[in-house]
């Protein structure tokens, strides 16, 4: 490999395996807001799939059993939130938070036997002829099923989201309510179903963290994570394509900010830790000044001008 | 996450609450600032608290994980003391204030707090240092490099931190003078994401020996071992976990200072004093070498361990020259208190930035 490979392919590989977990989650969460729900407890939801993936793979040795546990502890905690804020109509803040607290208990009690134990996690994916192109090859040959599987996640879930009729109920839904209940939709049941469809990927994006990206479980190791997913989802402007860019900005800014500081470039540390938050913030600024409204669902929207 | 903490606190505390100690046995109370199984910072104060429960009889432990060092911290004491506890073990540096305030509301109790600077009438420090023991590994990187390149894996920037980085530094100068230390900063305690990936960073750059001092050595160690590099540990020592990876480290040992301190406590000789340990009394220890380790390099380091511990040799002593080449010790000078204990400089050979 030559310095441009090593220095640009490492940064590229590495902005892609930060924003990996970020990115189901913020799938996740843009679906679930694009029906008129936010969703606070992703963080919790994150917490349990990390800890019951790594689990999953301490026992069976296998990170794809991993996943699919993540996914399962992920979907189950996200009943909670259904039940709750579409259920008995309990507000969604609250009812989040709640899922979060739970989640972060649930994960800590469960996963405290968890620390230190030793997975093998994935190897990288076979890149075959494309590992010889220069950058692009040493981008690929670097990634990680779960990589990979974020990547194809965004195409398959943005044209699921707005070509196929299922994908245009969601939308009505989060758009209006009653319009779509006159057109025989039933926007309790959509609103269900893009809960656990939030909770099993951001299930998915905490097993990614634990079982592939740190190879680790600890307590509370999302660390706001989850959160960043809810607030990025406005710089994603609610639109699932939008998710890539958003997730890299912040994985690439996080990873950079390492690397910096590892390449011994004389920068503040401290500014640098700024730096993912501070981007994320200019982004959303320059969105909201061009767009004003910027891609909020009016049902999602109306919760916040009533 | 301050936020769940709060919520774990008050249900933890609630928790504290419902055991109701009988007030004839011994009770102490001990309150950590995250989690007591975190392999790290936390773990070293709960094997602390087994090692008095084990072997001071008649006494019963409380302990609370993941309180934040706010006012939450006076109620979870306070809790503790209506519970039946006589000595409450502050584990965590901003829990200071409070143990002094909430000491003058129970001059029955006794406080001791982990590395503070103040005591209150009934409120004592202990603290350790560990500098000494991060040294002695240091030399273990500097031995077991091959690259020259070391790197430090940091939370922040604060002089016990920055303390660790120089003696790890020279430890390493001192058998490998080329070798540099490039520090990475995390901005936090306990990030495995970013400390996996400052590992991964910095193991891309050349690096193949990383020291740390963020709450756990594990995230690191971990990734060292399946990257094929050495770290060396601090606080825990994490080598089951990571067995080929882990070079060796400087652990904790509260457990003897501790039950020196409930014993005075019990006989009534106590008085509360600011306890400083090292790797002399055992407070901290070099931890056992790993197989990358050689033969004639543990001789090394055990033979300049005997050094320090007869006092043939200062750790803080010049010839100490900064980053920038400047000369900040002359040779045979002693490192006065003050320049120590508010350290805000990397000795030369280190790569990175305080500010």
């Amino acid at each position: 490999m030559n310095a441009i490979d090593i220095v640009l392919g490492g940064f590229l590989i590495s902005a892609l395996r930060s924003a990996t977990p970020l990115l189901f989650v913020l799938m996740g969460e843009t679906l679930t807001q694009r029906t008129g729900i936010v969703n606070l407890g992703v963080e919790g939801q994150m917490l349990v799939g990390a800890m019951a993936g790594y689990a999953a793979t301490a026992m069976s040795g296998n990170p794809w059993l991993g996943l699919a546990a993540g996914a399962g502890a992920g979907f189950a905690l996200s009943w909670v939130h259904a039940l709750l804020a579409v259920g008995v109509h309990a507000n969604a803040f609250a009812s989040g938070l709640a899922v979060w607290m739970l989640g972060f208990g649930l994960s800590a009690y469960y996963g405290s036997g968890l620390v230190g134990a030793k997975i093998d996690g994935f190897a990288t994916i076979d890149a075959g002829a494309i590992a010889t192109v220069p950058v692009i090859g040493s981008v690929v040959a670097g990634m990680t099923p779960t990589v990979a599987g974020a990547l194809l996640l965004v195409p398959m879930a943005s044209w699921w989201f707005w070509h196929t009729r299922t994908g245009l109920r969601w939308r009505a839904v989060g758009e209006a309510p009653a319009a779509a209940r006159t057109a025989g939709v039933h926007p309790a049941w959509v609103q269900v179903q893009a809960i656990v469809l939030g909770g099993v990927l951001s299930g998915i994006g905490g097993a990614a963290l634990s079982v592939d990206y740190t190879r680790t479980w600890a307590e509370g190791m999302s660390a706001g994570r989850g959160l960043v997913a809810v607030g990025l989802v406005i710089v994603a402007r609610w639109n699932p394509w939008w998710t890539l860019p958003a997730a890299l900005l912040f994985g690439g800014t996080e990873a950079l900010s390492l690397r910096l500081q590892a390449a011994q470039v004389p920068v503040s540390a401290q500014l640098l830790h700024i730096l993912p938050y501070v981007v994320s913030l200019a982004v959303l600024t320059i969105v909201c000044l061009r767009r004003r409204t910027g891609g909020t669902p009016a049902g999602l929207a109306a919760v916040f001008d009533r | 996450m301050r936020l769940p903490r709060l919520f774990t606190a008050a249900l933890l505390a609630a928790t504290v609450l419902g055991t109701g100690a009988p007030a004839s046995a011994q009770t102490i109370g001990y309150i950590y600032v995250g989690p007591e199984k975190d392999y790290g910072y936390n773990t070293s104060h709960d094997l602390g608290r087994q090692h008095v429960e084990k072997t001071v009889k008649g006494t019963k432990t409380l302990h609370v994980e993941n309180i934040p060092e706010t006012a939450e911290v006076t109620k979870v004491m306070e809790r503790m003391i209506k519970s039946g506890a006589t000595i409450v073990f502050a584990t965590s540096y901003g829990y200071l204030d409070y143990a002094i305030e909430l000491g003058k509301k129970y001059p029955k109790v006794a406080f001791m707090h982990a590395g503070g600077l103040k005591l209150g009438d009934n409120v004592g420090t202990y603290w350790a240092n560990s500098d000494d023991a991060i040294y002695l590994a240091g030399m273990a990187a500097g031995a077991v490099t091959k690259s020259g390149k070391l790197g430090f894996i940091a939370a922040f920037p604060i002089p016990q931190v920055i303390r660790s980085i120089n003696a790890f530094t020279l430890g390493a100068q001192s058998v490998n003078p080329k070798v540099t230390t490039t520090v990475v900063w995390t901005g936090g305690w306990l990030l495995p994401a970013k400390e996996a990936e400052a590992s991964n960073a910095l193991i891309d750059a050349g690096v193949d020996v990383i020291g740390e001092q963020v709450d756990s050595p594990i995230t690191i160690a971990q990734t060292a071992e399946k990257r094929g590099i050495h770290v060396v540990g601090k606080d825990v020592d994490v080598s089951k976990f990571a067995p080929k990876a882990v070079l060796t480290g400087a652990s904790w040992n509260w457990g003897p200072t501790m039950v020196k301190v409930v014993d005075e406590i019990k006989a009534g000789t106590w008085k509360p004093s600011h306890i400083r340990g090292d790797l002399k009394d055992g407070t901290v220890n070099l931890d056992p070498f790993g197989p990358a380790v050689t033969e004639p390099v543990r001789k090394r380091i055990i033979a300049k361990k005997a050094e320090i511990l007869d006092g043939k040799f200062v750790v803080w002593s010049g010839p100490l020259i900064a980053q920038d080449g400047q000369e900040l010790l002359a040779a045979g000078k002693p490192m006065s208190m003050d320049m120590l204990e508010s350290m805000d400089f990397f000795v030369q050979g280190v790569v990175g930035t305080i500010q």
